[in-house]
């Protein structure tokens, strides 16, 4: 079973006992024992899953790592947070997700128009299942809570993951100033209703609406 | 002369009458007390020799000499700083990385190449790390600096350590170094997973390897 360990704050070491995990490709940065890469063609999803990456753009590019011993991974020194799923649904941009274990799957969702304000296009990377799963953050990402009262509004740039019943929706504060070039920068928010959990990272994103 | 820590991206030294330092030119951040930094032309120690070999080398980061009486607080470029504390081993490292050394360790060059043959020469050109690296000698502190932190892992003889050569720092102990290289078909149509070449390093000693696959 792969037990995934963190080294510091930027590092995430994976023990591994003959089994395999699935990592961002290219963010090795040591490792110890027997190990191979191998990138993964179509994610392991099958044909469907290959197609719908293509066509969505949503394209992590996976490598599958396998072996006896400790790897570790980092990548250009961003935060690492674990995130221990039991059966419910994590909503995070293929660009932030580090490592799942075996055992997730991942899956692409559509999210309309705020995926394309954050500058991430269109679709979204899910991850579903049992396991732990290394999501990375420019900064120490912190995890607000969502509930029925108390909705929260987040800077599309900052917004980095997401887990729950959550519904989201973007909300704009387009106002002649925007027009005119004097915008405070924060015309763009997004807007997650219900129950759940929001990861949020001290760090923006260059994104369309970070521009008005 | 141990370096303190102030936070993870800068260190303070105290300077004493008699004692130098080495640090890369520029670095200073502020001092205390009464300390002088002078351009040291020939790069480091060892005379003239030494400075035509570490141009030839191209390992022949400026440096200054460090003297005087007080405290110096060194820092560049918001790289985060790791020390290493050396009783009498070698430390191998990138002279661009070296951000501070006591002047009581002896700088040296070597050629990388030597280790491994082709490999070796291969093994600089993949890196981009040259054919020569730096070394450090004796009993005294070097500060070292990284992107993104830096975390050690031991090396002994049942138990070799690859890392990503973007990543390697430094090694200090009887390390050796080679360059292996996993180049299947996958690589050659384009479908590789970013892990093609790696260092292995086998023998008894550290090796430094930093969270970040990013060249300084």
């Amino acid at each position: 079973m792969a037990t995934f360990r963190l080294h510091g704050t930027r590092v995430l070491a994976v023990e591994l006992s003959g089994d395999a995990v699935k990592a961002k490709n290219g963010a090795m940065v040591a490792y110890d024992g027997e190990m191979t890469f191998k990138k993964m063609t179509g994610g392991g999803e099958g044909l469907r899953g290959l197609v719908t990456r293509r066509i969505t753009g949503e394209a992590m590019a996976v490598m599958e790592v396998k072996g006896r011993g400790t790897c570790y991974f980092a990548d250009r020194a961003t935060e690492i947070n674990l995130v221990r799923l039991t059966g419910e649904k994590l909503y995070v941009e293929a660009s932030n997700l580090l490592a799942t274990e075996p055992a997730l799957r991942t899956g692409t969702t559509f999210t309309g128009l705020r995926g394309a304000s954050q500058g991430n296009g269109l679709f979204t990377t899910t991850v579903e299942g049992t396991g732990q799963a290394a999501i990375m953050s420019d900064g120490p990402a912190i995890v607000l809570r969502v509930t029925a009262q108390t909705p929260l509004i987040v800077d599309p740039g900052a917004y980095v993951a997401h887990t729950g019943n959550l519904r989201q929706q973007l909300q704009t504060a387009v106002g002649w100033r925007t027009l005119i070039g004097e915008g405070s920068g924060e015309s763009f928010q997004i807007r997650f209703e219900g129950e759940g959990l929001v990861y949020v990272q001290p760090s923006e994103r260059t994104t369309v609406g970070g521009q008005l | 002369m141990p370096f303190t820590r102030i936070n993870s991206k800068m260190v303070e030294a105290p300077v004493t009458p008699g004692q130098r330092m080495f640090s890369q030119r520029g670095a200073m951040l502020a001092y205390r007390g009464r300390v002088t930094f002078t351009p040291s032309i020939t790069g480091g120690q060892g005379g003239v020799m030494s400075m035509i070999g570490r141009r030839v080398a191209n390992e022949a980061t400026p440096l200054m000499v460090v003297e005087g009486e007080g405290s110096v607080m060194f820092g560049h470029g918001g790289h985060h700083i790791h020390t290493v504390d050396l009783a009498g081993e070698t430390l191998y490292v990138e002279a661009d990385r070296l951000l501070a050394f006591d002047g009581s360790l002896r700088q040296g060059t070597m050629f990388m190449g030597s280790q491994g043959g082709v490999m070796g020469v291969l093994r600089g050109q993949v890196t981009g790390q040259g054919l020569f690296t730096t070394t450090l000698q004796g009993k005294g502190s070097v500060a070292v600096m990284a992107h993104g932190g830096v975390f050690e892992l031991p090396v002994t003889p049942a138990r070799p350590v690859h890392v990503d050569p973007q990543a390697y720092v430094a090694h200090r102990g009887e390390l050796r170094n080679k360059l292996v290289t996993a180049i299947g078909w996958r690589e050659m149509v384009g479908r590789g997973s970013g892990e093609a070449f790696q260092l292995e390093l086998s023998g008894q000693g550290t090796v430094y390897v930093q969270a970040s696959e990013e060249r300084l």
